[in-house]
């Protein structure tokens, strides 16, 4: 999977080669302007190692962490460090980001990576330990920052471990996503970090099986066929006459719904089932009653062999992080379906991911963490480094938009289909809202206890009440039914 | 129990299968054969998850992604390279650190629980009878139980990111404990601690030089399981340590576990490094397995 | 035991011999454990957003909210009591039978089975595998697209059977796994308590023409009576103790309606994750400990008896 990806990165990189060459002269957008602090640490740069009179910054700068996903683009794009990456034909190459800021702003710093695993909330309570512990610990042990997705992100940024950024000199930059800036917000709107990535969810179906179904491939023209639930689940019946599944796994939609809630998972302490999960665990009770879908998780082996040619399922919901990196299956030399796929809205604007970057509270390092949070939103090239070398979507919509109206932009894995364009579009409808700190186990946990019920192993009630035991086990102050 | 060795030990007798009786030559063939069968069974069955392991090791992220394969394929070492790449953490030294608290762990706790279960069976002490009543109760606690309060307790004494909280409870291994009594009980005839008393041996001396000998079968085995049982351990080394150059290998796995569905993963690598990791265990394994072995013949010298 | 040892002026020995022990459990353990049991009595938990409730003294509500029937009437505890016991003697029966036969193998000085350095390694490596990696190869052969699909689908032509959502399939196979992990490791076990039975005992019995029945039956299996009760106690509290293959076999779930829940998966559900409940993990622990403590007592009971058999016929000799 990985050298397809990589092919294909890179043949779209030569692409562009060229167009990115000239455009990344205007290299003036980046931080140095914005605050005292920044000005007073590109004066140091002149100096020698101990010259900060006023601020002195520390030599360690420690980020937790728990994979090593954005560490690896923090050492390619903004420390400056060397990698290699293979190419097509299997010769290796090295390459360097000139431009990263780190190589001025990281002189004398050491970068310290303190990564733990998520399994078991092991990341969480490590991370909450050393917060607990920050006004206590000595300069160079200090937590500087730290990544949280948007499960949990609500957790930190409502507590005080997190520091306003603006304090920091951060701005939020109108060229951020909207939703991005709302997860990272307070509940009194003071912005507490930024996200280095945008993912807007699609609507990823296989171009063969449209044709056949709908008779047409076209994103546009599959689109009005499936903009609405109503159609989703009439076209659903189509496919199913024709032998196809609409989906291959019955959580698959769950985040378009959850997504587009208008209550919250807990509400004055209480457990809230949504109407927009009423209305999931509805379809997804007939779609598996009526076998438009199958009996599997949304990393499901049987959900992925799906993906090779040889599969029968028309729609996948996902982000470009998703077909890029987790359809491998498709992208099987022998068994895969390179190039018959394409992207469309569908039913729903949603999410799916993404990784927020939290300023601590008490970091002895503000001037960096504030020119880190630039450089991954408004340093625009990183983020056209992230968009070539890195198929990322990223949080600035004036980096994302050139690429989106660039004519030569194509992804070969969806026939050529300019992906950027449409998650462009799909960025602006995202909403963040009626979020809990509950929200991440209660999402994964309701449609696996529902499944139960949607077998007819058990009635809904049975279900349902083995979800509330999930619930007051885990939370001792939520209450259920 | 404790009076087995009591019984007299005849004379030597050099074959035992001398004494073999003739009209069960057949029923022996018999035996025999459904041995082998037995064996050959449990082997496969064994070395089937074995088996898989190695293949997966062999094969890259996609061909994973794409299924189940019984045949290898040929990204052995392209696996191998990427499992051995300095990432934030390092195979090699997570594999030197599951080792050093392995190593430490399996010796203490095969030591100080000989030495306790010595202790009570030899010496006749008021609460003795307690001390192991004691013991044998507190061996039905889950560990699990008490892990929250560990935890706080080593945040209390400031023992996060260091090896001590996970190799000084190895010293008190109620298990162990239970399984060395029950063995002293019957190998270690109580002449043999007066005997050496009257050789003017110490106290200490008896039980490291005469006693430890006698029970190396008991504790090859013990140091076998003890040490495969942290070798493996996620839980305890999870809660305690968070610098990538103290971390063992099972957390590493984690950590390649959680970056699965993201860019950075690897199913390859992960395969890769559940094999890794087993290779020393296995060695581990064969070395002190030898000496479950050659107990046979110390037990017939002892006699 | 006999009581009488003589040796009686090294009394002080004895203690320092077995304090190590003692002073290394009482603080890593004991501690602990005392306000894992203390906090059973009380109301105190922490919450997402970094708060700790408590703790307040609520006497013995903990205890009595654990043995409260829910709206079906069901006592939740004792079905997941259930569950783990039933997985348990589903693993531990063919794990000890499978074990006692092959120690016979190993040390049936007759039988001279061949490459026996070669079966003994192998029996045991299946322990040397990561539970969570055990499980990990399981969920893939039994997933709907696995190969034991790829079979069944080719045999009977049908929809693949779904193993994880059929209670009993996924019972056995947390079963077979913990099976397949801990017989190499009781083999072990017996082996070293066969070996450690006097040889002139089998000497004996073999002049006096005992058929290997009888030896068995007679000499062999009473004097591993103490290694048996080990064996038994440990896989006893091994098997309650049981997490890590049914929490991944099941995704923390706990299986088709909570039917392959274990006592400790549910104790990890109060403190496993991110917050922790003190008062009710504390609670379950402790009836954790007393159904360990009972069984293992009916254990000791049980095959302390033919144990005072052998007794009786040793003191005829």
């Amino acid at each position: 999977m990985k050298k397809r990806i990589l092919a294909a990165v890179l043949a779209t990189a030569s692409i562009l080669g060229t167009v990115a060459g000239c455009d990344s002269t205007n290299t003036s957008s980046t931080a140095p302007t914005e605050s005292k602090d920044n000005n007073s640490s590109t004066t140091e740069e002149s100096k020698p190692e101990d010259g900060g009179e006023t601020k002195e910054e520390g030599k360690v700068l420690n980020i937790y962490a728990w994979n090593e996903e954005f560490k690896g683009f923090f050492e390619k794009y903004y420390q400056g460090l060397e990698w290699e990456v293979e190419l097509e034909d299997g010769t290796k190459e090295k390459k360097k980001f000139d431009k990263a800021p780190g190589l001025e702003t990281l002189k004398g710093v050491t970068v310290n990576w303190i990564i733990n695993p998520s399994d078991g909330g092991v990341y969480q309570q490590k991370l909450d330990a050393a917060l607990q512990a920050q006004s206590g610990a000595a300069a160079d042990d200090k937590v500087d920052f730290f990544l949280a997705e948007a499960d949990y992100i609500l957790k930190y940024t409502n507590s005080d471990f997190t520091m306003d950024v603006s304090t920091i000199g951060v701005t939020t930059a109108d060229t951020q996503y909207n939703y991005t800036v709302q997860a990272a917000s307070d509940a009194d709107g003071k912005v507490k970090g930024v996200s280095f990535q945008c993912c807007p969810s699609a609507l990823i179906y296989r171009r063969s099986i449209a044709k056949d179904v709908l008779g047409t491939d076209d994103p546009a023209e599959v689109q009005k066929k499936l903009g609405t639930w109503a159609d989703f689940d009439a076209v659903a019946a189509q496919a199913k006459e024709k032998g196809y599944y609409m989906t291959a796994s019955y959580v698959e939609t769950f985040r378009t719904f959850s997504n587009n809630v208008s209550s919250a998972w807990v509400v004055n302490g209480e457990l809230n089932i949504d109407k927009a999960i009423e209305d999931w665990t509805t379809q997804a009770a007939t779609y598996l009653d009526k076998e438009y879908t199958l009996p599997d998780g949304v990393w499901g082996d049987q959900k992925n062999a799906q993906m090779f040619a040889e599969g029968k399922t028309m729609c996948f919901f996902g982000p470009a992080w998703y077909y890029n990196f987790c359809m491998g299956n498709a992208m099987d030399k022998e068994k895969g379906c390179y190039g018959d796929w394409a992207v469309t809205t569908g039913p729903q604007e949603h999410f799916w991911g993404g990784t927020w970057i939290l300023a601590a509270t008490g970091t002895d390092n503000p001037t960096i963490v504030a020119d880190i949070m630039k450089a991954f939103t408004v340093n625009e090239d990183v983020c056209s480094a992230l968009i070539e070398n890195e198929a990322q979507f990223t949080n600035n919509s004036k980096v994302n938009e050139k690429y989106a109206t660039d004519p030569k932009f194509g992804n070969a894995f969806l026939g050529g289909q300019n992906d950027v364009a449409l998650f462009v579009e799909l960025a602006k409808g995202i909403k963040f809202e009626h979020k809990t700190n509950y929200d991440q186990l209660l999402s994964e946990k309701y449609p696996e206890y529902m499944l139960d019920y949607f077998q007819k192993k058990i009635t809904k009630d049975e279900a349902l009440a083995n979800f509330y035991k999930f619930v007051n086990d885990t939370y001792a102050d939520v209450k259920t039914p | 129990m404790a009076k087995l060795k009591n019984l007299d030990a005849p004379a030597k007798v050099k074959n035992y299968s001398d004494f073999q009786n003739e009209k069960g030559a057949t029923s022996l063939l018999i035996a025999r054969i459904a041995s082998y069968v037995f064996l050959v069974f449990v082997t496969v069955m064994c070395l089937f998850s074995f088996y898989l392991l190695i293949i997966n090791s062999t094969r890259s992220n996609a061909e994973l992604q794409s299924g189940f394969s019984l045949l290898p394929r040929e990204h052995f070492f392209e696996n191998f390279g990427n499992a051995m790449k300095k990432t934030t953490f390092f195979l090699p030294q997570g594999l030197l650190n599951s080792l050093i608290i392995a190593a430490a762990t399996s010796i203490l706790t095969v030591y100080f629980s000989a030495m306790t279960a010595y202790g009570i069976f030899v010496y006749d002490f008021r609460g003795r009878k307690l001390a192991d009543k004691f013991i044998l109760l507190v061996m039905m606690i889950p560990t699990q139980v008490s892990a929250v309060g560990f935890v706080q307790l080593i945040n209390q004494f400031k023992l996060v990111n260091t090896y001590w909280p996970l190799i000084i409870p190895a010293i008190a291994a109620p298990a162990t404990y239970f399984y060395m009594k029950q063995y002293i009980e019957g190998a270690l005839p109580l002449e043999v601690v007066e005997a050496a008393r009257v050789d003017g041996s110490n106290e200490f001396r008896t039980f490291n030089t005469i006693c430890l000998p006698m029970l190396k079968p008991a504790l090859a085995v013990q140091m076998i399981f003890a040490f495969v049982g942290s070798w493996n351990n996620f839980f305890t080394p999870a809660l305690v340590i968070s610098k990538a150059e103290l971390m063992t290998v099972p957390i590493m796995i984690s950590i390649i576990n959680s970056d699965l569905h993201s860019q950075a993963g690897d199913l390859g690598k992960l395969y890769m490094y559940i094999f890794i990791s087993i290779v020393p265990v296995v060695i581990v394994y064969m070395f002190l397995s030898k000496f479950i072995i050659k107990g046979v013949t110390l037990g017939s010298v002892k006699g | 035991m006999g009581k009488k040892h003589k040796s009686i002026s090294y009394a002080k020995w004895g203690y320092i011999f077995i304090i190590p022990f003692f002073v290394v459990y009482a603080v890593c353990t004991l501690v602990p454990l005392f306000s894992t049991f203390l906090y059973s009595f009380f109301d105190y938990y922490t919450t997402m957003d970094f708060r700790t409730i408590g703790p307040n003294f609520v006497g013995l509500q903990n205890y009595i909210d654990m043995f409260t029937p829910d709206r079906t009437g069901a006592i939740d505890l004792l079905n997941y009591t259930g569950n783990t016991l039933l997985m348990w003697v589903m693993g531990a029966v063919p794990q000890v039978l499978f074990a006692l036969v092959l120690a016979l193998i190993f040390t049936g000085i007759r039988l001279r089975i061949k490459g026996q350095g070669f079966f003994k390694t192998v029996i045991y490596m299946p322990n040397l595998i990561m539970a969570s990696a055990f499980s990990m190869l399981f969920f893939t052969l039994f997933s709907p697209v696995g190969p034991v699909n790829q079979v069944l689908t080719q045999i009977t032509g049908g929809d693949p059977f779904l193993f994880f959502s059929d209670i009993w399939a996924t019972r056995s196979i947390i079963a077979f796994i913990n099976f397949l992990m801990w017989f190499g490791n009781t083999t072990i076990l017996l082996m070293a308590g066969i070996m450690g039975i006097d040889q002139s005992l089998f000497e004996a019995s073999s002049i006096d023409g005992a058929t290997s029945k009888q030896t068995f039956f007679k000499i062999t299996l009473p004097l591993l009576i103490p290694i048996i009760v080990y064996v038994l106690v440990t896989a006893l509290i091994g098997g309650l103790q049981m997490y890590d293959v049914p929490q991944i076999m099941t995704n923390g779930k706990g299986g088709v309606d909570m039917t392959a829940q274990t006592l400790v998966m549910q104790l990890n559900r109060m403190i496993g994750g991110v917050t922790k409940n003190y008062g009710k993990a504390g609670a379950l622990s402790a009836y954790i400990f007393i159904v360990t403590g009972l069984l293992s007592i009916l254990v000791f009971k049980v095959t302390g008896n033919s144990s005072g058999k052998k007794k009786a016929k040793k003191g005829g000799k």
